[in-house]
């Protein structure tokens, strides 16, 4: 387990991009520029999720066996979505 | 406490978590489908002896086909597959029984429960009509007849509650596999259907994950009429080309490993009876492990080609025809070691052998024949006739006579008593001339279209031949029984082997084995089984049992009872009773129109907690304060619903639905307090061989199992979204409900995206993570903490963390409420008004019953908590730990619903 105060930077960081996210949208950024600020967007929530399970759920510190058990799920999840998706297109 | 009644007792069978006992129980009640799902087969055959049918209407067909298919794929197939696995794994592996006996013995039940769920359904008006695939259209209400309607439905919860079943089932063999494997005993060197088995379970994992989310879909789409695979318009519903597909993608992501996950654990066996009666180590083993790997993997990537004739594009069929063909190749490998073992070794011809080789047969046959379909341009004239009918036959039908040979194989060891080798034999020739009579005619008439039973009268004489063949095969199996039932009162005992080269560890114990399978701890350290003294595990062997050859020298099978051989507990058959219950509410919805029966399950939830925690923690405030807050709850909801509908005109005509729902919500609230609160350890084994877990708990990694398998479940989700927003234009998707009538969340849109609901509960619920990691911190912090001239004990610390996590996680309902509350009542922008609001009020709300399942776990955390556990030295804060990971989990889905739904 980490120590308390990199908990609270971690809660500090996780609602900072939050706020960003929500931000890019208020500023009208999306309108002008959509795909790259979609991008933008989507590749703060990863980082966001990446801190979660890092840090609040001990990924960093369980075997790395663990992770993959859960990036299984993951892969599974896109290759149903990219597959799809990209079928229709 | 062994308190496990003897086996002759009905109640043994009823609280038993024994691996073996769940075992029997499995291979019973499958073998009960098996015979289920064999008569409906009998009844097709007789509709299909002349053109035109003979003996059903139109929809009794549908029904009949739908069902077997049903019942022979789900509560046949793999529960009969895994009567084998609850019973060999744990001996293969060396293990006292699975990590979490009490969940086994659950998803025993819930398979059960959820098994008379289908079969009732045929009573409730008409069964599903639509195939087992289910495809869109015909899988929602519109499309589907008025009086078929309660059980179309009751189908679709029955495969929810057996899904529920195969999850359970799936976390607690992968933790079994990787966690509890005897020292010395590495993961390479498992017995063949031990592996078969784990590459099965996290197939499962993985597959049924997406048909849950599939079926909870379908569910949303008949109760709360949500748009998803057909369009809800004013002027009646219409199919929608992305409602179709969408399910025909989620289906298949699941339908296809499917497939695999119901070959696979008969692929172990067989290759367990070749090694056996070839006396001879299987040839390649490692590339024989490593194609199963390999399928396994593949299986996942190969779905589309069951949509060769939808109008997916051409690009995407061609890479699905690569991968199909590829995934042939692993499969020639495993057919080719298993032939040249053969050859290799010298054949002993018993009946578990003929079954064997000659399902190989069929499987070959029934591989081939799958290649052509595989090819685009034949698919297009095989798909739908009897070529495929066939050949699925051919693959699935073939795991079941390989099973039925293991029947054979593995009936020596689960009785103590030997078959009659004769009436074996016997059994083998009639099933095996039976299903080729049955189906191959179907090949050669295979444009005979697939569930219809109108066809060209020049096929006749086939389908007279394959409906002589169906009563032949299913008359073989009369002999199987007689067999096997007269031989259990024979007096043909055999000891640990009657095969003399059975070489897994199983054979190595007593004939049935002894409730804790094993005379001593068993050890591989030496390069061979041993059994070392239980008292000191570093002490010497008591006993030594070579397992290879069958020359077994251990003297002393009959192990001294454990201490931890039983956990016999009413609550797993408790609980998925009242699934039953509740299920059968469900089904009703549509006719009863009550759901509050089921909103009531919360304040009962409450309440029993306060009841049973009383009860097993002795009572605290804690106890009293959530059955006092239980009544109110309970008052105030009974006089909402008595506002919003008029509780006596409801009570006094409700339909026997409104009953049973009550009934099962209640017991359910109950049962599932009690489930929880029942004092349950389960020591983890101290000597075994954990790679790559090493310092995992079990229950973290059932936990992250779960997770990985939730991810999936919502993964689907978001994709369903995604491939549904792509279908209509990303970026026209707001513009999708432009009615100048309705002021819809779209039409705010399109204005400025409403991002201020979604980011105001992402610092809920980002907080409430935060919380729940301080209260783990504080769980295991040694001593006070002191702030200035406070001191506050750290498990006043714990419990004031987890309380704000509720509170947290209370503040996001309370503004999705709000939210719901303005977009539903004040915008009319209802659940199936399009196919955005369908898609934002599903997802969030499968999430926000996420949160509320983690709020009534908290209330439970805080009522432990606070009356000792947990905190302190001699505590184990895991629980609080697990339920984090659950916590985070549930926080990281909404990390990215919170961009995909108010702000992209």
């Amino acid at each position: 387990m980490a120590s308390t105060k990199t908990y609270t930077a971690i809660f500090v960081a996780l609602m900072a991009l939050s706020t960003t996210q929500a931000a890019v949208e208020w500023l009208g950024l999306l309108e002008e520029n959509y795909w790259p600020i979609l991008g933008v967007i989507l590749v703060l929530s990863s980082l966001k999720a990446m801190a979660v399970a890092g840090w609040f759920m001990h990924l960093r510190e369980e075997p790395r066996s663990v992770t993959y058990v859960a990036l299984t799920g993951l892969v599974g999840v896109l290759a149903l979505t990219a597959g799809a998706s990209y079928s229709i297109i | 406490m062994s308190d496990l009644p003897p086996r002759s007792s009905v109640k043994r069978w009823l609280v038993t978590t024994n691996h073996k006992d769940v075992g029997i129980l499995y291979l019973l009640t499958s073998v009960f489908f098996l015979v289920a799902a064999g008569v409906l087969a009998l009844l097709i055959r007789i509709q299909l002896l002349q053109s035109g049918g003979t003996i059903l209407s139109g929809v009794g067909y549908n029904q009949v086909v739908t069902a077997h298919g049903f019942i022979m794929i789900f509560w046949f197939l793999s529960p009969f597959a895994f009567g084998f696995a609850n019973y060999f794994v744990p001996l293969q592996i060396g293990a006292d029984d699975l990590a979490f006996p009490r969940l086994n013995a659950m998803s025993y039940w819930l398979y059960l429960f959820s098994g008379v769920l289908v079969l009732g359904s045929f009573f409730q008006g008409a069964t599903f009509m639509g195939g087992w695939t289910a495809y869109a259209p015909l899988n929602v209400p519109a499309y589907i007849p008025e009086f078929g309607e309660v059980g179309s439905f009751a189908t679709i919860v029955a495969l929810i509650a057996f899904v529920g079943s195969v999850t359970i089932g799936s976390v607690n063999f992968l933790t079994t596999i990787y966690r509890m494997r005897a020292k010395g005993l590495r993961m390479r060197d498992i017995p063949l259907f031990s592996i078969s088995i784990l590459v099965t379970v996290w197939m499962m994992l993985f597959a049924f994950a997406a048909y849950l989310a599939a079926l909870i879909i379908l569910s949303s789409d008949h109760l709360l009429h949500t748009s998803f695979f057909a369009l809800e318009t004013g002027s009646g519903p219409e199919a929608t080309d992305s409602g179709s597909l969408l399910w025909t993608h989620l289906f298949w992501f699941f339908g296809h490993p499917e497939v695999y996950i119901v070959f696979f654990p008969a692929l172990g066996a067989l290759a367990e009876m070749v090694q056996t009666f070839a006396g001879r180590r299987l040839v390649g083993r490692k590339w024989f492990i490593i194609s199963m790997a390999l399928v396994g993997i593949q299986s996942f990537i190969v779905w589309m080609h069951h949509m060769f004739l939808t109008s997916i594009n051409l690009e995407i069929k061609t890479v699905i025809m690569v991968t199909t063909v590829a995934i042939s190749l692993p499969f020639d490998l495993m057919v080719f070691s298993l032939i040249y073992t053969m050859i290799k070794g010298k054949i002993r011809w018993k009946t578990p052998f003929l079954f064997s080789i000659g399902s190989l047969v069929i499987f070959i046959i029934g591989g081939i024949t799958g290649v052509f379909l595989g090819a685009i341009v034949l698919d297009y004239s095989f798909r739908g006739t009897y070529w495929v009918v066939a050949h699925f036959h051919y693959v699935m039908a073939s795991s079941a006579v390989i099973l039925i040979g293991a029947v054979y194989y593995w009936y020596p060891k689960m009785t103590g008593k030997m078959y009659n080798e004769f009436l074996g034999k016997a059994h083998f020739v009639t099933s095996f001339i039976g299903f080729n009579m049955l189906y191959f005619p179907m090949f050669i008439v295979w444009e005979t279209p697939r569930r219809v039973f109108h066809y060209d009268s020049g096929f006749t004489p086939f389908h007279l031949l394959a409906t002589a063949g169906a009563f032949i095969f299913a008359g073989s199996f009369l002999i199987m029984f007689y067999n096997l039932f007269a031989s259990l009162y024979s007096d043909r005992h055999v000891d640990e082997s009657p095969w003399a080269y059975a070489s897994s560890p199983e054979w190595a114990v007593s004939s049935p084995p002894p409730l804790d399978n094993f005379p001593g701890k068993p050890s591989f350290a030496s390069g061979k089984l041993n059994f070392l003294d239980r008292a000191g595990t570093d002490g010497g062997a008591k006993s030594e049992t070579a397992t290879d050859g069958g020359v077994a020298t251990g003297d002393e099978t009959l192990a001294p009872p454990e201490e931890h051989a039983d956990h016999a507990s009413w609550w797993p058959i408790m609980v998925s009773s009242s699934v039953l219950f509740a299920g059968l509410g469900i089904s009703g919805l549509s006719v009863s129109y009550a759901v509050w029966p089921f909103a009531l399950a919360i304040p009962a939830f409450i309440g029993f907690l306060g009841v049973e925690g009383a009860r097993q923690d002795g009572f605290a405030l804690i106890h009293g304060i959530y059955v006092m807050v239980a009544f109110p709850l309970t008052v105030a909801l009974l006089i909402l619903f008595h506002l919003g509908i008029g509780i006596f005109e409801a009570v006094g005509n409700a339909s026997p639905y409104f009953w049973v729902g009550l009934i099962g919500s209640v017991w359910g609230s109950y049962t599932l307090a009690g489930f929880g609160y029942e004092s349950f350890e389960v020591p983890e084994p101290k000597m075994a061989e954990q790679w790559p877990f090493e310092s995992v708990e079990n229950t973290k990694l059932g936990m992250w199992a779960f997770i990985a398998s939730d991810i999936i479940v919502f993964g689907a989700f978001v994709g369903a979204y995604i491939f549904t927003r792509f279908e209509y234009g990303w970026e026209a998707w707001w513009h999708i409900a432009e009615d100048p009538s309705a002021h819809t969340m779209a039409g705010q849109a399109l204005e400025h995206h409403p991002v201020l609901p979604g980011l105001i509960n992402t610092y809920l619920l980002l907080a409430s993570s935060f919380t729940v990691v301080l209260a783990l911190t504080a769980a295991r912090h040694k001593g006070n903490y002191s702030l200035g001239p406070l001191t506050i004990s750290s498990r006043q610390a714990t419990l004031g963390f987890l309380g704000m996590t509720f509170m947290g996680a209370a503040g996001f309902l309370v503004n999705k409420g709000i939210e719901w509350v303005d977009l539903y009542l004040h915008q009319g922008w209802t659940f199936g008004v399009d196919v955005m609001s369908s898609t934002f009020y599903l997802t969030t709300g499968m999430h926000g019953l996420h949160v509320i399942i983690g709020m009534l776990v908290l209330l439970f955390l805080i009522a432990r908590t606070y009356t000792g556990a947990y905190v302190g030295e001699n505590e184990d804060a895991g629980t609080l730990e697990y339920f984090g990971l659950y916590w985070h989990f549930v926080d990281i889905v909404w990390l990215f619903l919170f961009p995909l739904f108010y702000i992209l």
